[in-house]
């Protein structure tokens, strides 16, 4: 049963542990914590989610507009912007109307924010990746920026324990730029996708492997393989695919020792200011407009990086007036977010096209890792780091055909055989990539919002121009033709792979966390998400975030252990 | 809460239920108290019938624009072995769409309606809607294949206005055709499952060379 759930009000308690997000990371943080004894409070702005809501089995057509709502677009302008917000699921995404943040007028920043429990969690791209000592230690070989203050010896018993509960199908392929892990069973690639490898790899010298994803391939820890019917970001009724509400954060609640306060918005953290410690935090309760507060003998942000860095800005006091734990200045600084808009896309003549509207969909692509600026590629001569591709090729409608009357009919159903590929570059952490109070907007519970302020620079302009013609040559090596090239730096946020912000460093002058995630001025006060990383490396990153955080929690939970909390 | 959306929360809840049951039973009834903050897909609405009502009128084409619809639409898709556009009702989903358009789309979308009848009254001195079968195939193919006849002379494609408009008006009935039920069911062949096993990808490893 759940820990007192009945006897008490969850927040006249004391908690050991406050976990504030319930996402990718938090659910960790709190599954960790309270699995290992501690009484932790996990705070969600958003209300429960049940898999009663899940859509991904409903045919277009059953909605209203047949997932082409022009009404979406009125509350949610800006999230509208990702594909996974859609007419089907509109409602796990927050209101732009009720969330306002601003930028420079030369600087749009596309943010997208789930208020749900579970948040980003339910509706990602599940692409899992590890960073390697190339990513972790870039300046010292490449000079620019700064190293982690970890390396991936410290990481990788951590990956493999995410790995090996969350169930990532991939294939090993011992490439120096992407480290193996514990994988179930591969997904199988299609024809196309096969003579892509064998071209990119003959021609080139480079990998083409399956996608690496949070899907499974078969049973694992309880939960059921994948049926492969698509449309993971509209739930999945078999849990196949990782979200938290349905793994960590339900572990953490049969522990026994974890209560979920959702509708919970955090506004900041309290301080006990003699002790210099954090007491615990606010909140507004989203439903009510209540201010309520929560106590606990140590606090975790895990709200998103730009969340967790509002609510730190937002706990000034008069020992910190520029942010809680930001006696560095950092805090706020250094936000990054992978640059996307350079690949190529064609079609293989050499297969048959015949699409199927009664084939099994695979919810996952294949992917190139990095192979500009490694250490046998030696250096590029136009940019330092480099990107990695998402692609994809098989049979589908071809819908864009020409012409029109039972032609264009015939012309749609016989289809093409396309191929793609998409580069996700690494986003270089610039102090003048930034966020900060903007002190005439709050969000409609009051609470002060943000001025995003970033661009990306001319380094990554470089990474995806190099990366739409290597997209262009590999698929020309396989054949293809209609090659369509698209070189553009597409705005901030576009990735949805935030980063930085409270970045970690073993300089309390030149970073806020130390190694494990703790504030380096507040020893009881923790950031656990993306907002800790140092570099962006060019991997997608929550599979690290959620490493990160069991680092750190496995540190903090041994501080208990030790009474030295 | 309708009947039908009852009879689906209880039945998942149940199949939920039998997989982790703390978790169905700790957050069903919180979600369920905040019914008002789901889509309708996630309340379990079906509205596919919706256009099919015999008392249906136009939200937003006055009766020309909307009889226009039905005719061009039926030209770019079509009675075959399958139904076309006009039995899949395009012309009342687009109409229900552009209603809640913003005032920029609407226009657009008129203007290409109108783009149509402009050229038609220029060229045969009356409204499309109103042409001959052959006259009407003439001007589509005209909008459509702009650059046809050019191709042996090895002039380059320019792009015209006038298929431009098409293309405006094309994608949109393509995407009321194809998303309806006679259009996923009938004309894609969807046989109404969610799943068709594990996907099996390619099976002749080694002849791609």
């Amino acid at each position: 049963m759940l820990w007192n759930l009945l006897d008490q009000d969850p927040l006249t308690q004391s908690y050991d542990v406050i976990v504030v997000g319930s996402g990718a990371t938090g659910g960790w943080a709190a599954k960790q914590c309270a699995e290992a004894g501690l009484k932790v409070a996990l705070l969600e702005a958003g209300r429960a989610v049940s898999p009663t809501e899940f859509t991904e089995h409903t045919p277009a057509f059953k909605l209203k507009y047949r997932d082409h709502s022009p009404e979406v677009v009125r509350t949610r302008p800006v999230q509208k912007q990702c594909y996974a917000c859609m007419e089907y699921n509109y409602e796990w995404f927050v209101n732009d109307l009720e969330n306002p943040y601003s930028t420079p007028a030369d600087k749009p920043f596309t943010w997208q924010r789930l208020r749900v429990l579970g948040g980003r969690s339910l509706v990602w791209g599940r692409q899992s990746y590890r960073m390697s000592d190339n990513d972790l230690k870039a300046a010292s070989r490449d000079g620019y920026g700064d190293d982690w203050p970890i390396s991936y010896a410290d990481l990788a018993p951590y990956y493999d324990i995410v790995e090996k509960y969350v169930g990532i199908t991939g294939a090993a392929e011992g490439n120096e730029m992407l480290p193996d892990g514990q994988f179930l069973p591969p997904m199988k690639m299609s024809c196309g996708e096969i003579l892509l490898r064998e071209r990119a790899k003959a021609k080139f010298g480079r990998t083409v492997t399956i996608g690496r994803a949070a899907v499974l391939t078969q049973p694992h820890n309880g939960r059921n393989a994948c049926h492969y019917c698509g449309p993971c970001e509209r739930g999945c009724r078999t849990f196949s695919y990782f979200s938290s509400p349905f793994t960590t954060v339900a572990d953490a609640q049969n522990s026994g020792n974890c209560n979920v306060i959702t509708n919970a918005v955090v506004s900041h953290v309290n301080m006990d200011n003699a002790a210099n410690k954090a007491a615990g935090v606010t909140f507004v309760d989203r439903l009510t407009r209540q201010v309520k507060e929560v106590r606990g003998k140590a606090v975790i942000v895990c709200a998103q990086a730009m969340e967790s860095t509002r609510i730190l800005l937002n706990s000034s006091t008069r020992e910190y007036s520029s942010g809680l734990a930001n006696s560095s200045g950092a805090l706020g600084h250094y936000l990054m977010d992978h640059v996307v808009g350079g690949g190529a896309s064609g079609r293989l003549p050499d297969f048959k096209a015949t699409p199927n509207a009664n084939e099994p969909q695979r919810p996952n692509g294949i992917y190139v890792p990095r192979f500009r600026n490694t250490p046998t590629s030696g250096k590029h001569s136009r940019f330092i780091r480099g990107y990695g591709f998402q692609g994809g090729a098989g049979p589908e409608f071809d819908f864009g055909a020409e012409g029109y009357g039972a032609s264009f009919k015939s012309a749609v159903k016989q289809g093409l055989y396309s191929a793609s590929f998409g580069g996700f570059g690494e986003s270089l952490a610039r102090w003048d990539n930034y966020i900060e109070i903007d002190k005439n907007l709050k969000d409609a519970w009051g609470i002060p919002a943000l001025r995003i302020s970033m661009s990306h620079g001319e380094n990554e302009a470089a990474l995806m121009e190099d990366a739409a013609a290597t997209a262009a040559e590999m698929l020309e090596a396989a054949g293809a033709k209609d090659i369509k090239i698209q070189s553009r730096v597409e705005m901030p946020g576009m990735a949805i792979h935030e980063l930085g912000t409270a970045r970690m460093g073993t300089d309390p002058k030149r970073s806020v966390l130390n190694p494990f995630n703790q504030t380096h001025d507040v020893k009881n006060l923790f950031v656990m998400d993306g907002a800790s990383f140092v570099s962006s490396a060019c991997q997608n990153p929550t599979l690290s975030m959620m490493a990160i955080t069991v680092r750190a929690c496995t540190h903090l939970i041994d501080r208990f252990k030790r009474s030295d909390v | 809460m309708k009947r039908r959306d009852l009879l689906r929360a209880g039945v998942l809840t149940g199949a939920a239920a039998a997989l982790r049951p703390p978790i169905a039973a700790a957050q069903s009834p919180a979600a369920a108290a905040q019914t008002n903050e789901l889509t309708p897909a996630q309340r379990g609405v079906d509205a596919s019938k919706d256009l099919a009502s015999p008392n249906w009128k136009p939200l937003f084409f006055d009766e020309h624009q909307n009889e226009t619809l039905i005719v061009l639409s039926d030209l770019i898709i079509p009675v075959t072995e399958t139904p076309g556009a006009k039995a899949a009702l395009v012309n009342r989903y687009i109409d229900l769409v552009l209603a809640a358009e913003t005032r920029e789309n609407q226009r657009a979308f008129l203007n290409s309606l109108s783009y149509l009848d402009g050229e038609s009254m220029r060229r045969y001195k009356s409204a499309f809607r109103y042409l001959s079968a052959s006259d009407q195939n003439d001007l589509l193919h005209s909008l459509a294949y702009p650059n046809a006849g050019s191709g042996w002379t090895g002039e380059a494609a320019t792009p015209s206005p006038g298929h431009t408009h098409f293309e405006l008006l094309k994608q949109r009935v393509g995407i009321a055709y194809y998303n309806s039920e006679i259009g996923t069911n009938r004309e894609l062949g969807w046989d109404g499952n969610f799943t068709h096993g594990t996907y099996q990808g390619c099976d002749h490893e080694g002849n791609h060379k």
